[in-house]
C-alpha cells in the first residue's frame, strides 16, 4: 500500500519491477559509468608504484623500502607493492593506467585542506563549496532527474557531490536507507503534494520525497543480482560489492564513490599500507570480474586516488609524514593508454624533500567530464584544462 | 507573537516553553531591550591549561598522537559545552548568536583546547563591540596565527596566507585590493606570532620596519595601521553588513536595507551592538518574506532542540557525534571560509537525520549511523545505534493539559514552527489515535518536530 503510494508520486517510472533479465543488459547502456575511489589519508604512492632502480629511493628509506626482489616488476623502471598483487593481471589485460607525479600548484599538506581541494577542484588559495562532479550535476546532467544519478556508498554525502542546486545520494546499504526512511510520519510526509512553500521549506520537501523514491527504487535493484566474486570481507569489500551489483543490475546510477580510509601511516607503515592495498587490490579485482561477466567493463571506468602522497625520505618511527604529488589509477575497458601514462617521479629533483607534481589532477578530471561524462569541462572547472590522453 | 518568536530564533535559539510563556505577549522593543542588556554580562569559558609543548616535542610519533587525540576530545567537549550554554536560560542567547556567527565568520580550526577556549573568549569579549578591536584581537589570536601559518611570516620571507584572508575573507572581499596589497600587507604582519604555551607574542626581530605601499599610501605601516587603512574603507563596513544580513535577515539580500545599514555601520566607526540594534528594531526584519525563510544550521538545530525538550544525553559525547553527522563541528569549519550554509546543510542523508532526530530522542528509534573515518583514525568508526537521552517533558504536559488535539496542535506548531504546518490535522488525529492523555501528546509533540517546517527559523 505505502510502496505503491511512494511509486506513484514518484517521477521514476518502475521499470525496476521487471526482474533481471541478463540478456536486456549486455550492451545495453546508453551511458557511461564513473566510479570514483578515494583512498583517504595520504596514500604512499612511493611504496604503492615502487621505484625500483632508484638508488635515491633506497637510500631515503632504509628501512621501508620495498626490496627489489619482492616488487611486482611492470617496466624496467617501476614495479607494484607486492599487496597488490591482484592487479598485476589487470596490468597485463590492459585495464589498468598508472598516471604518476599528479597533483597540484602550491600543495597544502594537511589532510582536510587537500581533499578539499581535491573534492572542488579549486586552486589551493581558493575556497569553494560546491564539488567537482555536484557542479557536474548542476550544469551538464541534462535529464539526470532522480537523485541517485550519483551515489556515494555511505552514510555520509562528500562535498565531491554537491552541487549548487543537485547533489549526490548517500547510501551505505539499501537496508540501512530502509531503517532511515522507516519512520511513519516521515513516510507520509513525502507522498504529501508539493505544497506552496517557501523556497527553503519546498526544498527540503523534495529531498525528503526524492529520498523515499530512490530508497524504494535502489533496495529492489539492490535485489537483482547477487555476485558470486570474492570480495574482502571488510566495509570496503562489500561497498565495492554493492556498487558491482547496482551496476549489474542496470540501475540508472551513473556515478559511484567509495572510500577506503586509513593511508595516514606515520607510524610502523608497512603492515598497516599493506593491509591497505591488499584489501584494495582484490576488491578491484573481483569488481573488474563482475564486469566482465556481465560484458560493461566498456562501460565502466574507476579513477583511485588519494589526497596527497608522503614525503621521499621515511621518518623515524618507520613511517612516512605528509608529502604531495602521488599516483592516481584508471581501470577499465576502454583505455587509451594501458600501463604507465608517463614516466615514474624524478627522486633527483625534489621540492624541500617533497616530489615534484607534472600532472594536474584537474587535467585528468578534464578528460574524464568531457570524453567520459560528456559534459563541459571548462564551465564545471572554471578554467580550461587541456585533458589528457587516457581514455 | 510572531514577532517574538522571530527575533529569538535568529537573535538566539528559540525559547523553551517557559520563556515562550513569559515572552510570547512582549513588545520587540521590550524584548530587544532585554536581549542586548543580558549579552553585557558575558562570563567567559574556562581554558583547560595549555599543553606541554617542551614535552610534547620529546615524544614518540605514536604518544604524539595519543596526545592529539585527547586535545581533540578536549575541543569537542568544548564544543559540547557552548552549545549546552547557548540552549540555557541562564545566559544570554543573543551573545552566544552573536559569537557564533563570528566564529564562522573568523573561521579556524583550533588544535588545542586551551587556543579553542582562548579564541572563543576573545570573539565574545568582542563580539558586541568595535569590529576593529574584534578584527585587532583576531589577528593576534594565537589560534589563528597558527591556523593561518603567520608564524611563518618573518621578514624577508613573509607568508601571505593571512593577509590573503583578512581582506578576502574577514574583512573587505574579493575584488578590492590587488595582489602587491597582500604582498605589502603580510609584511606588515611580520612577527606577529604566538608563544609555545599560546599567548601572543611580538617577534622584533623577524619583524619588517620597511616602508609599504598598501592601498594607494605609503608609511612604515603595521598589522594595526593595515587594519585601519582596511576600514577606512566603506566596502569594509558594506562586506560586512552583507554577511550578517545574510545570515541574520535574509539569504536573498535587499539591497536598500543593505546600503542603510552599512551607511550606519560606518558612520559608527564599526559599532556592531548599534549595528544589531538597529537590525532587530527595523520593521522590515520582520516581514513575511524574512520569517521562517532559513534553514537551520545543526547547531542551532541542536541547541534549540535542547531547549525546546530539555535533553540531558547519557554520554556526553552525543551532542558531538550529532554535529559530526549534521555537518557543523564547532571549532573544526571546513575551512577559512567558514560553513556555507543555508542549502548546503542540507542532503539526503543530513535531512533523514535532521527529521528523525525527534524520534532518537522521544521514542528512541534506532540511528544506526556510521561517520566517515576520521583521517588519523586507525581503527573502524562504530556505528551509532542510540542516542540515550533523557527528556523533560513536564512543562509541556503541563500546558497541553485538559486541550483538545486541535488545541494542542494550534499551540505546539505555535510554539515550535515558524509558520502554520501545512500537515493536514488528520495526520495528528491518526498518529495519535486510542493514545492515552500524556502519549498523545508526546506524539503529537514528535511529529511536529519531525516536520522540514521544524527545519526553519
Amino acid at each position: 500500500m505505502q510502496k505503491s503510494a511512494i511509486a506513484s508520486t514518484s517521477i521514476l517510472v518502475p521499470a525496476f519491477l521487471k526482474a533481471y533479465q541478463p540478456e536486456q543488459l549486455y550492451n545495453s547502456r546508453s551511458g557511461k559509468i564513473l566510479v570514483i575511489v578515494q583512498l583517504s589519508g595520504g596514500n604512499d604512492g612511493l611504496n604503492t608504484v615502487v621505484p625500483f632502480q632508484n638508488d635515491i629511493y633506497y637510500q631515503q628509506r632504509p628501512t621501508l623500502a620495498i626490496g627489489k626482489s619482492e616488487v611486482i616488476q611492470l617496466s624496467d623502471q617501476l614495479g607494484l607493492n607486492p599487496a597488490l598483487s591482484p592487479l598485476q593481471s589487470l596490468y597485463d589485460d590492459g585495464l589498468l593506467s598508472i598516471v604518476n607525479n599528479v597533483g597540484y600548484p602550491n600543495p597544502d599538506r594537511s589532510h582536510f585542506r587537500s581533499m578539499d581541494i581535491w573534492h572542488t577542484a579549486s586552486e589551493s588559495d581558493e575556497y569553494l563549496s560546491t564539488g567537482w562532479l555536484g557542479r557536474y550535476l548542476d550544469s551538464s546532467c541534462q535529464g539526470c532527474q532522480a537523485a541517485h544519478h550519483a551515489l556515494e556508498v555511505d552514510d555520509e554525502l562528500s562535498l565531491a557531490l554537491k552541487g549548487q542546486t543537485k547533489k549526490g545520494f548517500a547510501m551505505s546499504n539499501p537496508d540501512q536507507l530502509k531503517r532511515q526512511t522507516n519512520n511513519q510520519l516521515l513516510k507520509h510526509l513525502a507522498q504529501q503534494p508539493s505544497h506552496d512553500h517557501e523556497e527553503n521549506v519546498a526544498y527540503l520537501y523534495k529531498i525528503l520525497a526524492d529520498t523515499y523514491s530512490s530508497a524504494d527504487y535502489l533496495s529492489e535493484k539492490a535485489k537483482t543480482y547477487r555476485s558470486k566474486n570474492n570480495y574482502p570481507s571488510t566495509a570496503f569489500g562489500k561497498r565495492l560489492k554493492q556498487v558491482a551489483e547496482l551496476i549489474s543490475a542496470d540501475t540508472d546510477t551513473r556515478i559511484y564513490y567509495v572510500s577506503l580510509s586509513g593511508f595516514d601511516t606515520h607510524v610502523n607503515q608497512k603492515n598497516q599500507q599493506e593491509r591497505l592495498l591488499k584489501q584494495y587490490a582484490e576488491g578491484m579485482k573481483a569488481f573488474v570480474q563482475d564486469l566482465k561477466q556481465n560484458r560493461l567493463l566498456d562501460d565502466t571506468l574507476i579513477m583511485t586516488f588519494s589526497e596527497f602522497g608522503r614525503r621521499v625520505k621515511q621518518n623515524a618511527s618507520r613511517g612516512t609524514d605528509h608529502g604531495t604529488a602521488n599516483n592516481l589509477f584508471l581501470i577499465g575497458g576502454k583505455l587509451q593508454r594501458p600501463g604507465f601514462y608517463n614516466e615514474g617521479p624524478d627522486l633527483g629533483s625534489l621540492d624541500k624533500g617533497d616530489l615534484i607534481y607534472k600532472v594536474d589532477f584537474r587535467d585528468v578530471y578534464a578528460t574524464i567530464l568531457d570524453k567520459w561524462l560528456k559534459g563541459s569541462s571548462q564551465q564545471i572547472l572554471n578554467k580550461n584544462f587541456q585533458g589528457l590522453q587516457l581514455i | 507573537m510572531d514577532k517574538i518568536k522571530h527575533l529569538y530564533g535568529r537573535a538566539g535559539f528559540g525559547l523553551s516553553l517557559k520563556e515562550w510563556e513569559r515572552k510570547q505577549q512582549w513588545s520587540v522593543s521590550q524584548a530587544v531591550d532585554e536581549l542586548f542588556k543580558q549579552a553585557q554580562t558575558a562570563s567567559p569559558f574556562s581554558t583547560p591549561a595549555p599543553p606541554d609543548v617542551a614535552g610534547y616535542l620529546q615524544m614518540s610519533e605514536m604518544n604524539k598522537a595519543e596526545t592529539r587525540k585527547k586535545e581533540r576530545r578536549l575541543v569537542v567537549l568544548q564544543s559540547v559545552d557552548w552549545i549546552k550554554r547557548m540552549s540555557s536560560e541562564n545566559y544570554s542567547p543573543f551573545l552566544e548568536r552573536m559569537s557564533l556567527f563570528w566564529h564562522g565568520h573568523f573561521a579556524c580550526q583550533s588544535k588545542t583546547s586551551t587556543l579553542a577556549g582562548n579564541q572563543l573568549n576573545t570573539i565574545r569579549t568582542h563580539a558586541l563591540g568595535s569590529f576593529r578591536e574584534l578584527v585587532l584581537a583576531i589577528a593576534q589570536d594565537p589560534s589563528m596565527i597558527r591556523f593561518l601559518n603567520n608564524q611563518q611570516n618573518r621578514k624577508q620571507k613573509p607568508n601571505e596566507n593571512f593577509a590573503r584572508e583578512l581582506m578576502e575573507l574577514f574583512t573587505i572581499g574579493r575584488g578590492n585590493y590587488t595582489e602587491n596589497d597582500i604582498k605589502e600587507a603580510a609584511r606588515a604582519f611580520t612577527g606577529w606570532s604566538s608563544t609555545p604555551k599560546g599567548k601572543f607574542i611580538f617577534r622584533s626581530g623577524i619583524h619588517d620596519y620597511g616602508r609599504k605601499t598598501f592601498f594607494g599610501k605609503t608609511g612604515r605601516f603595521d598589522g594595526t595601521d593595515i587594519i585601519d587603512i582596511i576600514l577606512s574603507k566603506e566596502e569594509t563596513a558594506r562586506f560586512i553588513v552583507r554577511k550578517i544580513y545574510r545570515y541574520f535577515v535574509n539569504e536573498q539580500i535587499n539591497e536598500r536595507h543593505v546600503h542603510d545599514l552599512a551607511k550606519s555601520f560606518y558612520a559608527s566607526d564599526y559599532n556592531i551592538e548599534k549595528l544589531m540594534r538597529k537590525i532587530f528594531l527595523s520593521d522590515w526584519f520582520y516581514d513575511k518574506i524574512n520569517r521562517g525563510s532559513k534553514i537551520k544550521s545543526p547547531v542551532d538545530l541542536l541547541a534549540g532542540m535542547l531547549k525546546n525538550l530539555h535533553i540531558e544525553f547519557q554520554n556526553e559525547l552525543a551532542l558531538a557525534f550529532l554535529q559530526r553527522s549534521l555537518g557543523q563541528s564547532l571549532f573544526n569549519p571546513p575551512n577559512v571560509a567558514g560553513w556555507p550554509g543555508n542549502k548546503s546543510w542540507v542532503d539526503n542523508s543530513t535531512l533523514m537525520i535532521r527529521l528523525n532526530l525527534p524520534a532518537y530522542l522521544l521514542s528512541s528509534k534506532e540511528v544506526n549511523f556510521k561517520l566517515k573515518e576520521e583521517f588519523e583514525a586507525r581503527k573502524q568508526n562504530k556505528i551509532t545505534k542510540r542516542l540515550s537521552a533523557a527528556v523533560d517533558l513536564s512543562p509541556i504536559f503541563k500546558q497541553m493539559k485538559g486541550k483538545s488535539l486541535k488545541e494542542q496542535v494550534d499551540y505546539l506548531s505555535n510554539y515550535l514552527l515558524p509558520a502554520k504546518p501545512q500537515a493536514p490535522l488528520q495526520l495528528f488525529e491518526r498518529i495519535t489515535r486510542g493514545q492515552s492523555p500524556e502519549q498523545a501528546t508526546k506524539l503529537l509533540l514528535l511529529g511536529i518536530m519531525s516536520l522540514p517546517e521544524y527545519q526553519m527559523c
